[in-house]
């Protein structure tokens, strides 16, 4: 923590990454970023030069859950690369400082590195009874979030507390949740949902900013389309069984045992954007619905309480696979009547191949 | 006697907040508090009880 001279790539190399493994790396960005050709020399030739970054990680009501995927990037090289690209100057659950110390290091930053630093929010912003469901240092939550992100670069919503509430803001909503985008107002930011949001859409949103100088390209709901572009639906390997209407019944039936399609027990990846089946979880071991349970929607807006429950299926399944975005998808869900799985087969016929939305 | 306050108590997950009354050198009393509320149990009342899980797994 704290060092933040020298470029990321001679940071690297002083710790022992070998030129290969940057550029391993750089490949790994480029695939994510979805970039064309050309895309990986482009990462290595900015992160030689690019200074590391400094970043405060603000954590207010959240459980950890984003931490825990920071710190569980994809295996030993990627980890160190990641933790290497930032100067983590601030974060809770890591820093070694503890309470007017730690608090001195957040507003050095603020103070210094004004307009030049990054903020990662982590969990939800209360804002009932004056904010005092939440505090750090005898601050409100609110108060902190509208001066670190009010004074920074630009801000990073990881997990679905940050972006829209999550669960402290599932109804009832007893402390008064919300997301930053709704707690504070004019900053630059850009949101990674999901419960939690996956390191390497962290990674790659940062990489990106490190190589082009801007956020990468989001849909309205700010999310990079790069990560939030694609169904979990449409890229699900169970697909085929939906499509052939092949699907498990019963927990533990043969269907299930078979790796059958999870619709009828309430998998809501025909609702959700999201690439975990790209990217997928776990040192990319496995993602939910391969490892045999639906999905849950971690990534849809207000997830808590518009897919719940979890093991009801959704009714309809809205957009035949011709919607590419979600920002189509909100049209579609609109329009959406067929009900059941039939009515749905038949359409599937008809489905149009979807276009390419991904940032060229 | 000086009270002294640690607030955040970092490397833990949670918000922690810890007041200490001090006397030569000496901790005479203590008061931990935890700085963050969500009401879970508030939120869990009325859902299907097979979403509790995921409800309720978080720290
Ligand atoms: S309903 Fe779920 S399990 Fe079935 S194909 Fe879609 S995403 Fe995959
Ligand atoms: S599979 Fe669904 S619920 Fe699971 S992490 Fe991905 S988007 Fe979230």
């Amino acid at each position: 923590m704290g060092e933040a001279s020298g470029s990321i790539y001679d940071s690297l190399r002083k710790k022992g990454v070998s030129r290969r493994d940057f550029m391993k790396f750089c490949s790994l960005m480029a695939a994510t970023l979805a970039l064309p050709v050309g895309g990986a020399a482009k990462i290595a030739e900015a992160l030689e030069k690019a200074p590391k970054p400094t970043l405060v990680w603000l954590e207010f009501q959240d459980c950890c859950g984003n931490t825990e995927s920071f710190l569980r990037a994809n295996d030993p090289t990627v980890a160190q690369i990641v933790l290497d690209l930032l100067s983590v100057d601030y974060h809770e659950t890591i820093m070694a400082p503890a309470g007017k110390q730690a608090e001195k290091s957040l507003y050095d930053v603020v103070k210094n590195q004004k307009g030049k630093y990054l903020v990662v929010v982590e969990g939800a912003i209360p804002l009932k009874d004056g904010g005092v469901y939440c505090t750090v240092g005898g601050r409100a939550a609110i108060d902190i979030a509208k001066e670190v992100c009010g004074n920074a670069m630009a801000t990073i919503a990881m997990g679905a507390c940050a972006w829209d509430g999550g669960i402290p803001g599932a109804a009832p909503n007893p402390t008064g949740a919300v997301g930053v985008k709704d707690a504070v107002k004019d900053i630059t930011l850009i949101n990674l949902p999901g419960c939690p949001a996956n390191v390497v859409n962290l990674t790659g949103t940062i990489v990106h900013l490190l190589t082009f100088g801007s956020l990468p390209l989001t849909d309205s709901m700010g999310r990079p389309l790069f990560a939030y572009g694609h169904r979990i639906h449409d890229d699900c390997e169970r697909r085929a069984h939906y499509d052939a209407g092949r699907f498990v019944q019963i927990w533990g039936d043969e269907g299930h045992k078979k790796g059958w399609c999870l619709y009828q027990m309430g998998c809501k990846g025909p609702e959700t954007f999201k690439n975990c089946p790209a990217q997928r979880w776990n040192q990319g071991t496995s993602w939910p619905v391969e490892a045999g349970h639906g999905c849950i929607g971690c990534a849809a807006p207000h997830f808590w309480d518009t897919m719940t429950p979890f093991y009801k299926r959704i009714e309809q399944v809205p957009g035949f696979g011709v919607e590419a975005t979600a920002d189509k998808f909100g049209a579609g869900l609109a329009a959406a009547t067929a009900a059941g799985l039939i009515v749905h087969r038949i359409a599937r016929a008809s489905k149009k191949k979807s276009s390419e939305e991904e940032e060229k | 006697m000086p009270k002294i306050a640690i607030d955040p108590i970092t490397r833990i997950e949670g918000h922690l907040r810890i007041e200490a009354q001090v006397d030569a050198g000496q901790v005479k009393d203590a008061w931990a508090s935890g700085t963050m509320f969500r009401g879970i149990e508030l939120i869990l009342k009325n859902r299907d009880p097979r979403d509790a899980w995921a409800f309720a797994q978080r720290i």
